[in-house]
């Protein structure tokens, strides 16, 4: 298929002796939608953390377009093109959805505390630039009628499709996602389907932790299965429903 | 949208326009209150106000927006201060002007070695440490006698002259103080309705997200830290050529706890509320004055202000934070707005009747 656009190489997370995630490798290419699944606890969240900065693995390596991000900031890797949602929706306070969409923006502009204080005209170019992008994105995403509402007076559906809007101003080339389809209903959920499936169409790498094993299987080209922080399995979706292990380990009676 | 984002815009930069208009008209009509009890002195009262309005302007960047708490900006405006009033009384070649850009300088220098390794804390951390910050300054100024004059001050600071313009009476003082304001403030508005000022407030709201957006926080942290210390050092250097005379007690935990009071008072992260903030308590003392003169026998020790200024601000704090977080400007737009929907209601109800 595709070239890798993204490497885990044994990675080890420990938090005090235990391991929460155990010399985990996989790879992700260019333009699929890779799923981590697992039970709770077994390290998903972990590994959305170390992808993205957040936490320094002990070991091993994460490869982003051929460049070892271990050690960079967070921001640095959103500019690189990969950015994140996440699990518990975390819209900024007190702005409103335009603005939320706007932060997003971040890592693709530039002019910073002297330029816009003086507001010279590139500066102003840059912030029309922003604003412009962001309406388009909350029109693409369908929530731009609530442009000027505070964001965090959406409903709850409407606040992940925010979260979507802000991740999506970054023009990321992978897309990480946090139990995106956690409270939202049946409905809200195959819209969500729907998008992930466009964003993917239109070229996006994404890669979703899920417990909605519905949604999981109805989008994901390839699976790996975590628990206790190791890989227990991985490959396409009829791979992993009939693997005795993941049975054992997770599925057990969710299968249907 | 583009028309209401266009309206906020135009919103704030019109309030300038009227605050500005406000600002150059007052001192024309705004003589020395005379009379026994309230003998206020507008202008002179202006001109501290503006003088604490540079910090206080900074430190809601600091803490409104980028919600990063300081308990030690009375050091920044102190070292704004002594570093102008040792270098022109020093050597009396020394143009004041350049006495005050490097007392500003060298505030916002002293804000970046310091704000570097201490914005790594958060909440009640750097809450301690910047605490700690003030408490050293304030020891420095008393202590080192032969450089800062210790406990007595220093004595014959000149007055702010540039190019040959001396500003040597309040009503000069008082439109240069504010025209400086008014620069600053445009400045800040500029800067919080950019992408910066969003940046800011992200970090504010959740740092992990603002983080995860793309938004360098810990350079953002420093770099409000160190533009709140230069308008701290700004102010302080101002206050020096304007009351000629500085010792340790004007820079104490109480100066800094003001700031925080005025920006609290007014309304954490809205630019005119740290406006409304620094005009209302610098003119309390004076109002408060009046007062204990009305009440016959009251003891010496509840004339003076200074004497329980940090009991009042406390309690300020504790009011505003449980009853009014939003500040005071917040407050009265609110009041406004629920005086004009209930005498709409009123008129209805009248209308009706007929």
């Amino acid at each position: 298929m595709n070239e890798s656009i993204l490497e885990v190489e044994e990675v080890t997370k420990l938090f005090g002796g235990l391991a929460a995630l155990d010399d985990v490798s996989f790879s992700v290419e260019a333009g699929e939608i890779k799923a981590v699944i697992g039970p709770n606890g077994a390290g998903k969240t972990t590994l959305f953390n170390v992808l993205t900065g957040v936490y320094r693995p002990n070991s091993g390596r994460v490869i982003l377009k051929g460049k070892n991000i271990i050690g960079s900031r967070p921001d640095q890797i959103t500019a690189m093109g990969m950015i994140r949602t996440f699990q518990t929706v975390e819209l900024f306070e007190g702005m409103t959805v335009l603005e939320n969409t706007m932060v997003g923006c971040h890592s693709r502009s530039k002019y910073g505390f002297l330029s816009n204080s003086l507001r010279i005209p590139r500066a102003m170019r840059e912030e029309r630039r922003i604003f412009e992008e962001a309406m388009q994105i909350l029109t693409d995403v369908g929530i731009e009628t609530r442009a000027s509402d505070e964001g965090m007076n959406l409903a709850y559906g409407q606040q992940r499709m925010l979260e979507f809007a802000r991740a999506l101003a970054s023009q990321p080339e992978i897309l990480l996602l946090d139990e995106p389809a956690a409270g939202l209903n049946p409905y809200e959920t195959g819209e969500l389907s729907n998008l992930i499936s466009k964003l993917r169409d239109r070229g996006l790498t994404i890669i979703i932790v899920e417990h909605d094993m519905g949604l999981v299987m109805g989008i994901s080209n390839d699976i790996v299965v975590l628990d206790y922080g190791e890989v227990i399995a991985r490959g396409t979706p009829d791979v992993i429903k009939n693997d005795p292990k993941v049975i054992e380990a997770y599925l057990g009676i969710g299968t249907e | 949208m583009a028309r209401r984002k266009g309206i906020v815009e135009t919103h704030s930069y019109r309030t300038f326009l009227i605050v500005a208009a406000f600002i150059f008209i007052l001192p024309i009509w705004a003589r020395p209150i005379p009379g026994e009890a309230l003998h206020m002195d507008i202008v002179n009262l202006m001109v501290l106000t503006g003088i604490y309005a540079c910090a206080v302007l900074g430190l809601n960047l600091l803490l409104g927006y980028a919600g990063q708490i300081s308990l030690g900006h009375a050091a920044f405006f102190g070292i704004g201060a002594y570093t102008t009033a040792i270098l022109c009384t020093r050597f009396t070649w020394f143009p004041t002007w350049l006495g005050v850009i490097l007392g500003a300088s060298l505030a916002g220098a002293i804000g970046w070695l310091v704000g570097k390794p201490v914005l790594r804390l958060k909440g009640n951390y750097l809450a301690m440490a910047t605490l700690g910050l003030g408490e050293i300054a304030f020891i420095l100024f008393s202590q080192l006698k032969g450089l800062t004059g210790g406990t007595v001050g220093m004595l014959n600071i000149p007055p702010l002259s540039i190019f040959g313009l001396k500003f040597d009476t309040d009503i000069k003082f008082y439109y240069l103080v504010w025209a400086i304001v008014l620069v600053i403030m445009l400045l800040t508005i500029n800067l919080v309705l950019s992408r910066v000022g969003r940046g800011l407030r992200a970090l504010h709201s959740s740092e992990v997200a603002a983080d995860a957006m793309g938004v360098n926080t810990g350079s953002y942290r420093v770099k409000v830290f160190v533009w709140s210390a230069v308008l701290a050092g700004l102010g302080g250097a101002l206050f020096a050529h304007f009351q000629l005379y500085i010792n340790p007690e004007s820079f104490t935990f109480a100066l800094s706890i003001l700031f925080v009071t005025m920006v609290v008072v007014g309304g954490m992260g809205d630019i005119w509320g740290g406006l409304v903030g620094v005009v209302a308590l610098t003119f309390l003392p004076s109002i408060i004055q009046v007062f204990p003169e009305w009440i016959p026998g009251i003891p010496e020790s509840l004339t003076n202000f200074s004497n329980y200024a940090l009991v009042l601000y406390g309690l300020l704090l504790i009011i505003f934070m449980i009853f009014l977080p939003k500040g005071l400007s917040y407050g009265m737009e609110r009041g406004v707005a629920a005086g004009r929907r209930s005498a709409k209601l009123l008129l209805d109800r009248i209308r009706a009747h007929d």
